[in-house]
């Protein structure tokens, strides 16, 4: 019975004792991962020691010199990441979560919740709110001769009013016609026998990225000297029709079009999908109803289908919108910002790399922050009206 | 008892990871002793008596003599190896054969001094990434630029390091031609930011031989026989003057700046084109204004450009020569620096690297001097190069100083001079190295130049030199009509 009861207190000091040698683990194996990790050339110096280790010093010569086995040892260093950030992490709340577990049942409760929250708002603070505020202060004391709002009146010079207008353009043109688009395809193809493949191809360019599509539409606007072959696709069909060549990105303001023809081409599949999820959540009975009341095909869509998903199309405008705000890949690849066709985004990547400006690049990263802000707040707004995220 | 394993299993995985981790962040050195065959051995090192830069040197030489005139490079190149096994960084934005090149050209200082140079190749974006790294405080121990102003930028920062401080300022002014030297490097209390390393010359014009041969023409030496050429492969139905096309991505228009500068040089003479660099003289301005009108004449007359004037802007850079390479060739002069070459002919950019070319630079393709426009004004060359930065500097970390004076002798560049198409900043190298028919065309153009001029677009600040881009680009697709738009947008553009 004596010798039981020991046994008995073993296991409780054991279990009592396990999680904080948990804890105390996690936290060993996440800070030595980020040793590792920290270390510049920790993927050959790890692969090397190792092969140091096992006495293959020729391995780890080679390593150490740039050549050899670099393959293997960046995907050892990945493995260790893999390890570190899953495994050590885990571990790491694991162990904290029960050690909590120690605490009296009140204390659980107020201090469990901190306990889970407090890493992923570090982590904001530290990546987000730091470099936010760290922006706006930028752009009030960088290279600004004493005048705090020095970079701010830069920004109202006919060049920069021309940047923000490109930019209120791509807002209402891009928005507008791959919300619009996706809304009609959504609302027609809901009547198409093969709908899926039909949705298929509308849906397939959104899995190329703004970078590959630009690189691929470059080719589409290539402009060839009238009399020789055009190459590009749309000058084909252009000077088929009978018309000459257009440099379509080149010749403002036709080019800022062009390029926002590449957005909609790759965006409209996602309001397509969005929305077309959401007509088919209108219940068939309201449909038929609307129908027996004598509602025609128009009517129904425009006076019942479209005010029940609105919250759809909201949602789908905004979270377009906020992309549209911040386009900067397709301006970059196609013209750099070049022939009337920079937008904030880009301008803001020129003034800071190219121009050394960090000034007023910070400033242009300010404005674009507070005109996201309200589109943010709708979206958010929306969402919770909507009962997700409240 | 599930529990307890569970922890031991664990505790075996941290103690393996403890003991990776201190042998990961200790690394032994280990003696890493490059292959015998990619350098020369070391023990031909030249006698100390033979100074670079005097007789020819032997072939196998590939290292400066000690002294070199350079401390820690003295230090590194000594008997006991002092930086065996240390490892310098540098950025570069050489890739594939380029890179290699250079590779090859660090080799016998590696050889010679057990230092392991990385070269750290970024192929696009090397300024984005370099600015990146410099800003967070990670920078790579030495890197190169092509942008004199960009390096001074990183000067008054505080970035990179004044190698005055370590190198006597008297021997790098000296070894330095003035067109290329360390004087565009300048900070504002004398100090010397930068080093000149690789040079392009850019007053060349590519054409191809056996064609003007077959067709009688000859190689124009004064503006007015070129202008006499392009009238007559014009009025000979013989196609179009010139094969010109400019576009480069989010860099269209470097080459139409470089023309201008070009002209300028000639036009308005190496003074005045030193004041346009620091706008003391304006963009609207008569010399510019006269310059324009001398590319006006040869690039909107109809028929001198291959395909128009409208495709200047549209054609791009690489692409625009090609009609030469034809056996009746639709364009007949192509205005380009020396770091075109056999890689970038046609029938090699099609192939692929490695591709052997079935034209022969010197035989079927040649290199004129861009001629002269204004006697008063001689002979003028107009070049740029690569500039070396120093950006790690620290007395725990001498190999780095080793490594960037190495490079600043003519044997930091000579490997790549061997292969025949690089050409150094350094006015010592000898002028037996450079045996490549380019090498001799560009090494021609330096020694007759009578003034020699940077490229002004680099030197521009940033804001200057976009806009300059931007609104030369915009005069060429004008047509020559937007002049005084041209002229007042690079003005007003000028940071105050």
């Amino acid at each position: 019975m004596a010798i039981q009861s020991r046994d008995q207190a073993e296991i409780t000091a054991v279990r009592r004792f396990a999680p904080v040698l948990a804890a105390l683990i996690g936290l060993a194996v996440v800070a030595i991962g980020v040793m590792i990790l920290a270390d510049r050339n920790a993927a050959t110096n790890l692969l090397g020691s190792i092969y140091e280790a096992l006495g293959n010093t020729q391995g780890a010569a080679d390593l150490e010199r740039g050549v050899g086995d670099q393959v293997q040892a960046k995907l050892l260093l990945g493995l260790v990441a893999l390890v570190v950030g899953v495994g050590g992490i885990w571990m790491l709340y694991i162990g904290v979560s029960a050690v909590v577990g120690l605490a009296s049942p009140t204390w659980q409760g107020r201090i469990l919740p901190w306990v889970f929250v407090v890493p992923a708002v570090l982590l904001l603070v530290v990546y987000l709110v730091y470099p936010t505020i760290g922006t706006i202060v930028t752009s009030f004391t960088a290279q600004t001769d004493g005048d705090p709002l020095a970079n701010y009146k830069q920004l109202v010079t006919p060049q920069f009013i021309g940047i923000i207008g490109n930019n209120i353009i791509w807002l209402i043109v891009a928005t507008g016609g791959s919300v619009l688009l996706g809304l009609g395809i959504a609302g027609m193809v809901d009547r198409v026998r093969r709908e899926a493949l039909a949705k298929t191809f509308i849906f397939l360019p959104m899995a190329i990225s703004f970078i590959g599509a630009s690189v691929i539409w470059r080719f589409m606007y290539e402009w060839n000297p009238p009399g020789q072959p055009q190459i590009g696709f749309v000058n084909a069909v252009w000077t088929a029709l009978g018309f000459a060549p257009v440099r379509w990105v080149q010749e403002p303001p036709i080019n800022t079009y062009a390029l926002i023809l590449i957005f909609i081409w790759l965006q409209t599949g996602f309001s397509m999908v969005v929305l077309s999820a959401a007509i088919k959540g209108v219940s068939i009975e309201v449909i038929e109803a609307a129908r027996l009341d004598g509602a025609s095909e128009r009517q129904t869509f425009f006076r019942v289908i479209m005010p029940m998903i609105k919250g759809s199309i909201i949602t789908v405008a905004t979270t377009t919108a906020i992309l549209v705000l911040k386009i900067f890949d397709i301006i970059y690849v196609m013209t750099g910002g070049r022939y009337g066709t920079d937008v904030v985004a880009n301008r803001m990547f020129i003034e800071f790399y190219e121009f050394f400006n960090d000034g007023r690049a910070a400033a242009l990263a300010t404005v674009l922050f507070l005109a996201v802000v309200p589109i943010m707040f709708i979206n958010v707004r929306n969402l919770r009206r909507q009962g997700i995220g409240s | 008892m599930t529990k307890r394993l569970w922890t031991t299993s664990v505790l075996a995985v941290v103690v393996a990871m403890l003991f990776v981790a201190c042998q990961a962040t200790n690394p032994s050195p280990s003696p890493s002793a490059p292959a015998a065959s990619e350098a020369p051995p070391a023990s031909e090192a030249p006698p100390a008596s033979e100074a670079p830069g005097s007789a020819a040197p032997p072939a196998g030489e590939a290292l400066p003599a000690v002294p070199t005139g350079y401390t820690e490079l003295d230090t590194a190149l000594g008997p006991d190896k002092p930086y065996n096994g240390k490892r310098v960084t540098i950025q570069t934005q050489w890739i594939e054969g380029e890179g290699a090149n250079f590779d090859a050209a660090v080799a016998p200082l590696e050889e010679a001094t057990g230092i392991d140079v990385v070269q750290e190749s970024i192929a696009s974006q090397h300024e984005v990434v370099l600015r990146t790294r410099i800003e967070g405080g990670t920078p790579p121990d030495l890197a190169m630029l092509a942008q004199p102003s960009a390096v001074i930028e990183y000067g008054d920062r505080g970035k990179t390091t004044n190698v005055a401080t370590f190198m006597d300022p008297a021997k790098l002014n000296s070894d330095f031609a003035a067109g290329f030297g360390t004087a565009l490097l300048t900070g504002d209390n004398g100090e010397i930011w930068g080093i000149p390393y690789k040079v392009d010359v850019k007053s060349t014009i590519w054409y191809p031989i056996k064609a003007f041969e077959a067709a009688g023409y000859a190689v124009p030496t004064t503006w007015d026989e070129l202008k006499a050429l392009s009238a007559k492969i014009v009025a000979d139905g013989k196609g179009s003057p010139w094969c010109l096309g400019i576009l480069d991505g989010a860099a269209t228009g470097w080459i139409a700046t470089d023309w201008l500068e070009d002209v300028m040089l000639r036009t308005a003479g190496i003074d005045k084109y030193n004041q346009w660099i620091t706008h003391d003289l304006k963009f609207d301005s008569p010399e510019v204004r006269a310059a324009l009108d001398v590319l006006a004449e040869e690039w909107f007359t109809d028929g001198y450009v291959n395909g128009g004037y409208q495709s200047i802007t549209a054609t791009d850079r690489l692409e625009s020569w090609d009609p030469m390479f034809q056996p009746e060739p639709g364009c007949w002069m192509h205005r380009q620096a020396t770091w075109l070459g056999p890689d970038f002919f046609p029938d090699v950019r099609a192939g692929g690297p490695g591709t052997q070319s079935q034209y022969v630079l010197g035989e079927d393709i040649g290199i004129m001097y861009f001629p002269q426009i204004d006697p008063a004004q001689g002979t003028p060359g107009l070049g740029a190069g690569d500039t070396l930065m120093v950006l790690v500097d620290n007395p725990d970390r001498p190999e780095i100083r080793a490594v960037a004076e190495y490079l600043a002798t003519p044997y930091g560049l000579k490997a790549w001079i061997d292969i025949g198409s690089a050409q150094s900043a350094n006015q010592t190298t000898p002028a037996e190295w450079y045996q490549s028919y380019k090498q001799q065309v560009a090494a021609d153009i330096v020694g007759n130049s009578t003034s020699f001029g940077f490229d002004a677009s680099d030197l521009m600040p940033p804001e200057a030199n976009r806009a300059f881009w931007d609104g030369i680009t915009a005069w060429i697709d004008s047509g020559g009509t937007g002049t005084d738009q041209f002229v007042q947008s690079v003005d007003a553009a000028w940071p105050q």
